[in-house]
């Protein structure tokens, strides 16, 4: 028997219903089973250390970090970096599920879209507690403020980036929304800003590369491989987060995709892994190979160079961890649900946060423009804020998917059958 | 069927509000009540640290606009604000000054090599006629130690702490080279710095936000970072300032070497030109014929640090032979 | 039209059988490639601006460049050296006169007692053939002496020594001794005059006030004329910057 959905009652109108929508929100946030309240509680917990510590950054100036004028970029940028890539990544869901028609993946790819709005929520932040007066943030602001576009990369950055998180959360809130009230998203209203994602998912990350790249006075950042290493890596620490927040999803609420999505995530993760690994070759091989200006900063980074070896365990662990991580994504048990593929994300995802952070930005101040050797290793303050910042964004992300599987098992779901 | 609201008819599925409410436990909802205010309570206290900022940024300070915005009425009012909280948290009176480029002007500066021997006197002066933070006796310029033979910065050290000069060696002061085409210039996001039309890049201290994007696109190593509130006692102050010079920089902004603007721009020397005591150092008008630095230019083999890069300084080096 | 059928997830995992392209696809096809259109467009229209805001810089450096001075400032105002009538004065320290030696004796007023060069050599000829302060008998013969090759006579005048020679032999007063020292120092007295050697303080802009600049010996002692070394006594303390006093680097 068909019904349409036009007859149901509480399809009404969706603006009278929102209220009850946001209710019904506030009640997921604060309804779980007790593992449910110890995540929140302890997420909470770090997130207000976090807060704290940049409550004392921001009044006993930056001071409290361990930056200087010599390494003025740390581990805050840093983890921009990386958060820019886990959101870049949640593209690589979107495009089979609305290109190639992927119908298996088409069920989850939601699931990408909330991990991009944590990472974007995340970059945002990680930005803010990066400025030397956050209560100038207001200048930015075009019209009321100078906004030094399009010359500034970091003006680039600030709209792609909030372009993004605005896309996702419409899409995500859209798709929540209309399932909530029982009805059929009316294509008109998202499709058009999942194709935008595509293209504007490739752009936040290039974005970001160019920031660093476009820079002369950095040799070693100034590489035009930056903006193609970034995105390749964010290709493979995206779907590899993505899918281990699926596997703790199925460990906590028993929601279980079919694995066709997360095949396809470890095919995309072992082309994008190789490519990331080519061209991390390229990049070895031109510094060491010519010399010059830009094997200061590699001869640092992979060697030591002047008696200062502070970067050398993180760079060859990283690479040995990508190493590993690639061949464990290229064996047999990575495609299906095994240890080894956990064990492949996780090795992928600290190998490329370790090699965005300390392997990128870092280096690029280390030796400084004027050849000295400041090392750099974040200080306490910088390590409480950055994980103040994951704790929000894993609290957001923990919401909002707890709002998705709910709204998937108390409503039933309207399915679009075509003939 | 239309009244019905049975979960189990699959025409009408109820809707999961007030699911808060269902099992009636309000126990629960005591609970959440009381978890509620105690988070707030916390994420209060977290952030209360931040409640000492109005005491150091008053409103007006907030809302003040960029230089570039500011009428004559608006610069004497943010100066006369300026020289209060300078009263206020210095104990030194000051006066600030607001110099124009003058016009026609376009300033160069230049060093001999030859002649500077690493005595480190110009890095004094700045110190002392910028106001700067005396807790790490910071300055605009660096003073490089280099070996005889090469150019290569990498081969250069500037702790060096002994007799100078060394027999092999050569020094090199490095400051802001005020560059006709500046990346600190074109990479901040909110216009807090550009080139004015005598060439020198300034920063209003007001504006900057802190990003520090400059800083890293900046080739010479000539931008600082205040990375907390300039320490100097009332007796050091400089009270001549400048506002887009040696005022006494906020927490939080980027700060350069500004060619002494409130001293050049009447016409003066630099005060490192004035410090240096081998007289290594040459300034004036780069578009006056007769001028020394024009003179330096012409005559000598000049040459500027990192021209590969195309940031084209208006700062020379040159040998006597 | 389309068929609404509720369905519960999760539980069936039949195999979809798609026949033609979803509803939903065959009109946002054309939004898709719109959209794609457009964000290029927009790309290459802005890297366009985007080139164009940087290309004015460049030019504009060209028109000050260091060549050719006379160009067109950046302000299009009239040069400020035209409407330059003042001069104000440069002022060169200059010895007070011939050095007096202090014999560390005071009169019966109190004031102390000091001997001009003639007192001495106005009673003795001069002897020509003493090449350095070691072949003197008294006075002066600890006097640390490095100037090349110089005797004493090449600057010192015997026939007055309360003044100087020129090397043509012409006398000159120790206030105009600069005249002597750039006589053999040509390109450093050049250098000096355009600023290019000695420092100066005061005003780099003439007609705004003036300049001091110092005298050949304020800095070079004619006997032992190289700068001497020092020390430094300031250095910025960056944070975390490891000291490499004198370290020599590969």
């Amino acid at each position: 028997m068909t019904v349409d959905a036009r007859t149901d009652p509480m399809s009404a109108h969706p603006v009278r219903n929102y209220p009850k929508f946001l209710w019904w929100a506030l009640g997921e946030a604060t309804n779980g089973n007790l593992p449910f309240y110890a995540w929140m509680l302890a997420l909470t917990a770090i997130a207000l250390v976090g807060a704290n510590a940049w409550a004392v950054q921001v009044v006993d100036g930056m001071i409290v970090t361990n930056m200087t004028d010599h390494v003025s970029w740390g581990l805050y940028i840093a983890n921009f970096t990386f958060c820019v890539g886990l959101a870049a990544g949640g593209v690589m869901m979107v495009i089979p599920a609305y290109l190639y028609d992927d119908e298996e993946m088409h069920k989850v790819v939601i699931i990408g879209e909330i991990v991009a709005i944590s990472a974007i929520i995340m970059c945002t932040l990680s930005v803010l507690v990066d400025l030397g007066r956050p209560d100038r943030f207001w200048h930015m602001l075009p019209g009321i403020g100078r906004f030094n576009w399009p010359m500034s990369m970091l003006t680039w950055d600030v709209i792609v980036l909030n372009g993004y998180l605005l896309i996702n959360l419409h899409i995500v809130g859209y798709l929540l929304y209309m399932r909530f009230l029982g009805q059929r998203p009316n294509p008109t209203w998202y499709i058009p800003f999942v194709m935008l994602s595509i293209a504007w998912a490739i752009s936040i990350h290039t974005v970001t590369a160019f920031l660093y790249c476009g820079l002369g006075g950095r040799p070693f950042w100034n590489t035009s491989l930056l903006a193609p290493r970034f995105l390749a890596s964010a290709f493979v620490s995206g779907p590899s987060f993505i899918i281990l927040v699926m596997r703790v999803l199925r460990i906590t609420t028993g929601y279980t995709a079919s694995p066709a999505p997360a095949r396809l995530l470890i095919q995309i993760i072992r082309v994008a892994m190789t490519v990331n690994l080519i061209m991390l070759a390229s990049e070895i091989f031109t510094m060491f190979y010519t010399g010059g200006s830009h094997l200061a900063a590699a001869n640092y980074l992979f060697f030591g160079s002047h008696g200062r070896s502070g970067l050398v365990p993180w760079i060859w662990t990283a690479i040995g961890l990508n190493l590993i991580g690639t061949m464990l994504f290229f064996t047999k048990s990575a495609l299906e649900r095994s240890p080894a593929r956990i064990l492949a994300c996780l090795c992928c995802i600290v190998g490329i946060w370790i090699e965005k952070g300390m392997g990128l930005i870092i280096p690029g101040f280390i030796p400084s423009t004027l050849h000295q050797i400041v090392e750099y290793t974040p200080s306490l303050t910088e390590w409480k804020i950055t994980a103040g910042i994951w704790a929000v964004g894993l609290i957001v992300m923990t919401l909002l998917l707890k709002m998705m599987i709910s709204v998937q098992k108390t409503r039933e779901v309207l399915e679009l059958h075509v003939e | 069927m239309n009244s019905s609201d049975s979960p189990s008819s699959p025409s009408k599925p109820p809707l999961p509000i007030l699911s808060i409410l269902d099992n009636g436990s309000t126990r629960r909802t005591a609970l959440k009540g009381v978890a509620m205010t105690l988070g707030l309570a916390a994420f209060g206290k977290a952030i209360w640290p931040l409640t000492t900022i109005p005491e150091n940024v008053s409103v007006s300070e907030f809302l003040q606009q960029h230089y570039k915005e500011l009428t004559e009425d608006d610069k004497t009012a943010v100066f006369k604000r300026l020289a209060a909280e300078t009263k206020q948290q210095y104990g030194a009176d000051v006066t600030i000054s607001d110099q124009r480029p003058i016009p026609g002007v376009k300033f160069a500066y230049a060093i001999n090599l030859s002649k500077c021997n690493g005595n480190g006197k110009c890095m004094e002066a700045c110190n002392k006629e910028n106001n700067h933070h005396r807790g790490v006796d910071q300055s605009y310029i660096r003073v490089l130690e280099m070996s005889k033979g090469s150019l290569d910065l990498g081969k250069g050290t500037t702790t060096f702490d002994h007799t100078v000069p060394q027999d092999d060696k050569f020094y090199m002061p490095v400051q802001c080279q005020q560059c006709d085409n500046p990346p600190c210039v074109t990479v901040c996001p909110v216009e807090a710095t550009w080139k004015e039309e005598d060439g020198i890049v300034v920063v209003d201290y007001n504006w900057c936000i802190g990003c520090r994007y400059c800083e890293a696109a900046c080739p010479y190593h000539a931008r600082r970072f205040n990375w907390e509130k300039p320490e100097l006692s009332a007796e050091e102050v400089n009270p001549n300032q400048g506002y887009l010079s040696n005022r006494i920089r906020p927490q939080g902004t980027m700060e350069k070497c500004h060619f002494c603007l409130h001293r050049t721009r009447e016409g003066r020397q630099p005060a490192c030109l004035e410090a240096c005591p081998t007289g290594a150092r040459v300034f004036g008008d780069i578009n006056d014929p007769e001028s020394d630095i024009n003179w330096v230019i012409k005559n000598k083999r000049v040459f500027v640090l990192k021209e590969e890069l195309g940031t084209q300084p208006s700062f020379f080096y040159f040998f006597d032979s | 039209m389309t068929e609404y059928r509720y369905r519960p997830t999760s539980v069936d995992n039949r195999p979809r059988v798609r026949t033609g392209k979803p509803a939903w696809r065959k009109r946002s096809g054309v939004s898709l490639l719109a959209i794609l259109a457009s964000c290029v467009l927009g790309g290459v229209i802005l890297s366009i601006s985007f080139l164009w805001f940087q290309t004015p810089e460049l030019h504009r450096s060209e028109k000050t460049s260091v060549t050719n001075p006379k160009s067109q400032p950046l302000s299009s105002v009239e040069d400020s050296t035209k409407t330059k009538s003042i001069k104000h004065k440069i002022t060169i320290n200059q010895p007070a006169g011939p050095p007096r030696i202090d014999i560390g004796l005071t009169s019966m007023h109190g004031e102390k007692l000091s001997v001009a060069c003639s007192t001495c050599h106005t009673t003795r000829e001069p002897n020509i053939a003493n090449r350095s302060t070691a072949d003197l008998d008294e006075f002066h013969k600890g006097m640390s002496f490095s100037h090349g090759n110089l005797t004493c006579l090449a600057c010192h005048n015997p026939k007055d020594y309360d003044s100087l020679h020129l090397a043509d032999r012409t006398a000159v007063s120790f206030q105009e001794v600069m005249s002597l020292c750039s006589q053999c120092h040509g390109t450093q007295r050049r250098d000096y005059d355009h600023g290019a050697h000695g420092g100066m303080t005061g005003y780099w802009d003439l007609s705004r006030g003036p300049r001091v600049r110092n005298n050949c010996v304020d800095c070079h002692n004619p006997h032992q004329p190289k700068f001497p070394k020092m020390n430094p006594t300031f250095k910025p303390r960056d944070r975390f910057l490891e000291s490499h006093n004198g370290e020599h680097h590969e």
